[in-house]
Formats: C-alpha cells, sequence, structure tokens
C-alpha cells in the first residue's frame, strides 16, 4: 500500500507543489504511522530485542555470577558486664496498648526505690509484644511500650542516665503457646538490671 | 504568484523527498512494533501457550531443562505439554507439521556439550514456521548450570513475551543461624540457600538498592538497634544509623543515595530521610504515636508508611519531603508492612483479617485484594516485573518464605523446610 503511493507520487511529479503538500499532509495527518498503532501497543518497549537482534549475535553468551563471599558481622559489644533479671516483675499491657495501667504501679515504685539505693545500676526496659502483630510494627509497639515504662519511672525520679530502652518486638515470647494466656505474658515490659564493668 | 515549472518541479521532488523519508520512518517504526509477541502478558485473559520442553541432550540435560520449564510454568502464562506426547525425535529436524496436530505453539530444543565447560545450544521454534525464532549458544562453568539454566529461560521468554524475566533473581531473608539471626541469599526458586554471615541477636527484613548492589537491614547488636548497609561488590557491611531506641530500614531511593527509616530517637518512632553522601538527617513525620515501614515509591516521590495517629495501624502516603499525608486503608484495624510494585501502580501490605493476610491496593485506595488465606502472611517484596509476591507465612507452622503469582495463585514455600525464615526482600535484577 505504501508502495504503491509512492509510485503514485513520483509519477504525479508535474503536479503542483501544493496538491502534493496537501496529499501529504493528509496522509500524515489521517494515517500517521498507522501499521504501529494496530501492533499490540502495551509491549512496544522491549521488544526491540527480539529474536533476530538475538540470531545475529556471534560467538556464546558466557553465563557469569558475581561471587557472594561470606562476611562477618561488624561486633558491637555491650558496655556491661552483668545482666540481672527477674528481680522486678513484668509490666503487662492490653493488646495493641502501650499505656502502663495502675495496676503495676506499685511495682514500678519498688523499682525506683531499688535504684535509689543502688546508685550504680542501671535498668534497661525491655519492650515485646505478642505474635499476633506484624515484625516492624511490633518492634515499634515494643518501643512505645518501654518509653511508657521509662517515662513512669522518670515521673518517680529515676534519673533519664539510669534507664535504657530496648525493643524486641514479637521475637522473645516469654510463653510459646498460642493463646490468649499466653499472648498476655507476652505483650510486657521486662526490667534487666545491668552492671557496668568493675562496679 | 506566478511560479516557474522549474520552480515547481524542485518543489515537487522535496516533497517526493520528504514523502519517501516518512515512508522509511514508518516502515522502521513498524518492523519494531509488529515484531511477533506470542503473550501478551499485559492482557488478564490471555490464553496459556502450550508450548513442548525437550531434555536438552547432553549430560545435565534433564537437569537443564528441568529448571527451564519450573520457571516458565510458574509464571502461568505456558501450559507445558509433556515429553510422552512429542512425535519428533530429539535429534530429528525441526518439522512444524509434527506439533501443530498436536496444538502446540512454541518447541524448545537443544544440546549439550560437556568439556572442561558447558556449551550449550538452544533453539526456540513458533511452529507456524521451520526456522527458529530463537537460536543461541551459551557456555559456563558446570557449578554454574542452575544460573545458565535461568538465563536460558529469560531469554526464551523474551522472545514469547517481550519482556525481561525474573528467572535469575534473588531473594534475600533472614533465618536463624547458631541461635542468632542472620541475613541469607537465595535463588527466587528457593535454590542455592548460602547465608552470607551477617548476624545479629535480631534482625530485620533486608531491603534491595534499585541497582541490586546494596541492601539495609536494621539488626539489635550490643543492646543497640543499628542500621546496616552491605554493598556486595565489596561485600562490606557499614553501620549507617545508630541511637537509642529503635531504628528500622527502612527503603532506599531511587538513585540509591539516600535511604528512609523509622527512629524512636527522639522518644516516638517516626520516619527520617538519611543521606548516604553527607549524612544529613531529616525528619518526616512528628506525631506522639507509631510511625514505621516507610517504603519509597519507585519514582522516589512518595513515601508509604504506617501509623497509628489514627487509633489502629493504617498505611499512608506522604511526598518525599513529609507533605500532603492521606490515608490509604480503611478496611480492617491493623494495616501494615507495605511495599510498592515496580510500576507504582500498587501498594502490597500485611492486612489483619483475623490473622495476618497478604493484600493488595492502589496507592489512592481503590481496588483492595486479599491474596492469601492460610496462616499468617507478613513482609510482601514485589519481583521486578511486578507479576510476583514473595512473603513470609507461618502457614505450615514453621514461618518460611513464599512466592506467588500477584493475583494469588501458585503460593508455594520457596525456603529451605525447617528453616525459621521471615523477610523477604525480591532482589530487583
Amino acid at each position: 500500500m505504501r508502495k504503491i503511493m509512492a509510485k503514485e507520487v513520483k509519477r504525479n511529479k508535474i503536479f503542483g507543489a501544493a496538491s502534493i503538500a496537501l496529499v501529504l499532509a493528509s496522509f500524515m495527518l489521517l494515517t500517521g504511522c498507522q501499521k504501529k498503532a494496530i501492533v499490540q501497543p502495551e509491549v512496544s518497549q522491549p521488544s526491540a530485542q527480539q529474536p533476530e537482534a538475538m540470531q545475529q549475535q556471534k560467538g556464546a553468551e558466557k553465563v557469569t555470577e558475581q561471587k557472594v563471599e561470606t562476611v562477618k558481622s561488624t561486633d558491637i559489644a555491650s558496655p556491661y558486664a552483668e545482666e540481672r533479671r527477674g528481680m522486678f516483675a513484668d509490666i503487662l499491657f492490653d493488646y495493641d496498648q502501650y499505656d502502663v495501667k495502675e495496676a503495676y504501679k506499685p511495682e514500678m515504685r519498688k523499682i525506683s526505690e531499688w535504684m535509689a539505693k543502688n546508685s550504680s545500676a542501671v535498668v534497661s526496659i525491655e519492650g515485646h509484644c505478642d505474635e499476633r502483630g506484624t515484625n516492624e510494627y511490633n518492634l515499634a509497639l515494643g518501643d512505645r511500650r518501654a518509653k511508657s515504662v521509662k517515662d513512669y519511672l522518670l515521673s518517680l525520679g529515676v534519673p533519664s542516665s539510669r534507664i535504657e530502652t530496648i525493643s524486641y518486638g514479637e521475637e522473645k515470647p516469654a510463653c510459646m503457646e498460642q493463646n490468649e494466656e499466653c499472648w498476655a505474658k507476652n505483650r510486657r515490659a521486662h526490667f534487666v538490671i545491668l552492671m557496668k564493668a568493675g562496679k | 504568484m506566478m511560479k516557474t515549472d522549474k520552480g515547481q518541479r524542485t518543489k515537487g521532488k522535496i516533497f517526493v523527498f520528504l514523502f519517501l523519508l516518512f515512508a522509511i520512518h514508518c516502515s522502521l517504526f513498524t518492523v519494531d512494533a509488529e515484531a511477533k509477541i506470542y503473550i501478551d502478558i499485559t492482557s488478564p485473559s490471555a490464553k496459556k501457550l502450550p508450548i513442548a520442553i525437550y531434555d536438552l541432550q547432553g549430560s545435565l540435560g534433564k537437569e537443564i531443562s528441568e529448571i527451564i520449564r519450573e520457571d516458565l510454568i510458574f509464571t502461568g502464562l505456558f501450559m507445558y505439554i509433556d515429553k510422552a506426547s512429542y512425535i519428533e525425535g530429539p535429534s530429528q529436524a525441526f518439522n512444524p507439521q509434527n506439533w501443530t496436530p498436536l496444538g502446540i505453539e512454541a518447541v524448545i530444543k537443544g544440546n549439550i556439550s560437556v568439556e572442561k565447560d558447558l556449551a550449550v545450544t538452544i533453539n526456540l521454534y513458533d511452529t507456524s514456521e521451520v526456522k527458529p525464532i530463537l537460536s543461541k549458544q551459551y557456555h559456563t562453568e558446570k557449578d554454574l548450570f542452575r544460573q545458565l539454566a535461568h538465563t536460558i529461560a529469560n531469554d526464551i521468554y523474551l522472545a514469547l513475551t517481550g519482556m525481561p524475566g525474573i528467572f535469575r533473581t534473588k531473594i534475600a531473608f533472614v533465618a536463624e543461624d547458631e541461635g542468632d539471626k542472620g541475613l541469607y541469599l537465595m535463588d527466587w526458586d528457593g535454590q542455592r540457600v548460602r547465608k552470607l554471615g551477617l548476624k545479629g541477636k535480631l534482625v530485620m527484613t533486608p531491603h534491595w538498592s534499585s541497582d541490586g548492589t546494596k541492601i539495609i537491614y536494621s539488626s539489635e547488636r550490643g543492646r543497640q538497634w543499628g542500621i546496616f548497609l552491605l554493598e556486595f561488590l565489596t561485600m562490606k557491611e557499614k553501620r549507617i544509623f545508630v541511637s537509642k531506641g529503635i531504628n528500622m530500614a527502612g527503603d532506599f531511593f531511587p538513585q540509591g543515595d539516600k535511604v528512609a527509616f523509622s527512629s524512636s530517637k527522639e522518644g516516638t518512632p517516626d520516619i527520617y530521610i538519611l543521606s548516604l553522601r553527607d549524612s544529613a538527617l531529616k525528619k518526616l513525620t512528628s506525631t506522639y504515636g507509631i510511625e514505621v515501614s516507610p517504603a519509597v515509591s519507585p519514582d522516589g516521590n512518595s513515601i508509604a508508611f504506617v501509623s497509628d495517629r489514627g487509633g489502629s495501624p493504617q498505611i499512608y502516603i506522604m511526598r518525599s519531603d513529609g507533605s500532603d499525608v492521606r490515608r490509604v486503608t480503611f478496611e480492617g484495624s491493623y494495616n501494615t508492612s507495605p511495599s510498592w510494585s515496580p510500576k507504582g501502580d500498587r501498594i502490597v501490605f500485611s492486612c489483619r483479617r483475623g490473622k495476618n493476610q497478604i493484600c493488595m491496593v492502589k496507592p489512592d485506595g481503590s481496588e483492595l485484594l486479599q491474596l492469601t488465606e492460610q496462616g499468617n502472611n507478613e513482609d510482601p517484596s514485589f519481583s521486578p516485573d511486578g507479576r510476583y509476591i514473595a512473603f513470609s507465612s507461618d502457614r505450615e507452622k514453621i514461618k518460611g518464605i513464599y512466592i506467588m503469582r500477584v493475583n494469588g495463585e501458585a503460593q508455594k514455600r520457596v525456603s529451605p523446610k525447617g528453616l525459621n525464615a521471615a523477610g523477604p526482600g525480591w532482589s530487583p535484577n
């Protein structure tokens, strides 16, 4: 079709420039690269590298892979030489909540009194969650739980420099079964007393 | 207005010339666009292409062909026709008449010679013509035969669909490693599982840079949550951020020069952007609640994240400068872990429907779909072609890495049975 039209145009060279221009312009406007529009438009980009191109490739493709060596983690040691667990009871939280319930406030007063007497100790508050949430959100929720407890200890006069918080999300459950009783035990703030080396 | 005959003729010639140029231009373009596409993968109703895949002739032929078959079948675009029905002998010349009566539309034949290395010849035929539409040689070391098979599958997939395949991509994930958590890498099909050696008491989901040369992840070491970056080219790990509280990666921006992450360094978890060039830090959110899991859109202009500012964890989107925050998810009371499709037209996330499931939604909040039903499913991550999703699931009791098609079909575990694994990140290449 395109060829025929080209021939016709050639034969009719004697026509006025204006008429050719008109034919051309209308041809371009109306038809454009018509064929292209008919062919499936979605697959236009990468189809440039089609089989023909591959066939023309000289020689064989060498299949390679970058070697992945095993490496060692950057070691980061804890500055604390000693950890004491179990001196204080866990503070438990409601599902997806991070406010400290009234019932736990006596336990918190016990901690603040102990901290006042043991001036070199640091208390680390570990925030934990039950397994029902998703990893990253649980890590944030555990962080909020630890911070809520920290805020209450601050209000009782424990200096900020002697309180640390860390979240373990759902990764370190205290109770392994999948039931409400167990989940309730896992939604907790857990206290660890830390002693620096040499103290 | 008077013009000479000669002048008109010259003009005429110019127009003819222009016309021919135009015609050539058109024909050049149409050659490209006319290249035959056997499967239009963008069409949801596309019929599966019936394909015959011979065992390659030679040692390792069976193994290599099986990998090619599994790759192509998992796409859901091909109907594999079993060897038993092939009339043509594997070493006989290809003859379309042996195939068209069976309704087979594409045939893969090839052979292998094994000396020191593997040398493979592959021919892909369209059964409507005698000549192969793809004829290619490969060579490689023997222990790279899986990579070789995946490379062949990629070439066949490209020839038949016009789109690059994902068969050489990898999945990074977190699994138990001698009592700690460690980073692992495996092929997308779950083979060649290897430990990277990078460990911590805890390690969270790794996220790839868009060029596939780096991952970032967060890890708890020495009672501190830090954000770490691993360069695959040098295999060097660097801690890029640490502070009190939690620090959680996060996602690369498309150019790889910045990362978004969540930190509670100022009290509550908020979203920050860290420049990897000058370590400049920019805070994007400040609420009393939790803001976590930032996912940068493929164009780098938006960040999807999780916030509990409305009373329950939901997916929100903001611009990368922190402006224009809007909520995306409204259904259900627990929507977390957003991740973008490579085109940026979908967000996949974990949705609570009794248990945690994988859901997908358009960034404007429309067309919400639930893709999984069994067990708890978390941490979805798109394949680079946007056709598959990797996620973690506890449906077989112990957590493992699963993959599925983007419509929820063909769900299967790919990580080794019995390995407690989570947090998959699908490599971009």
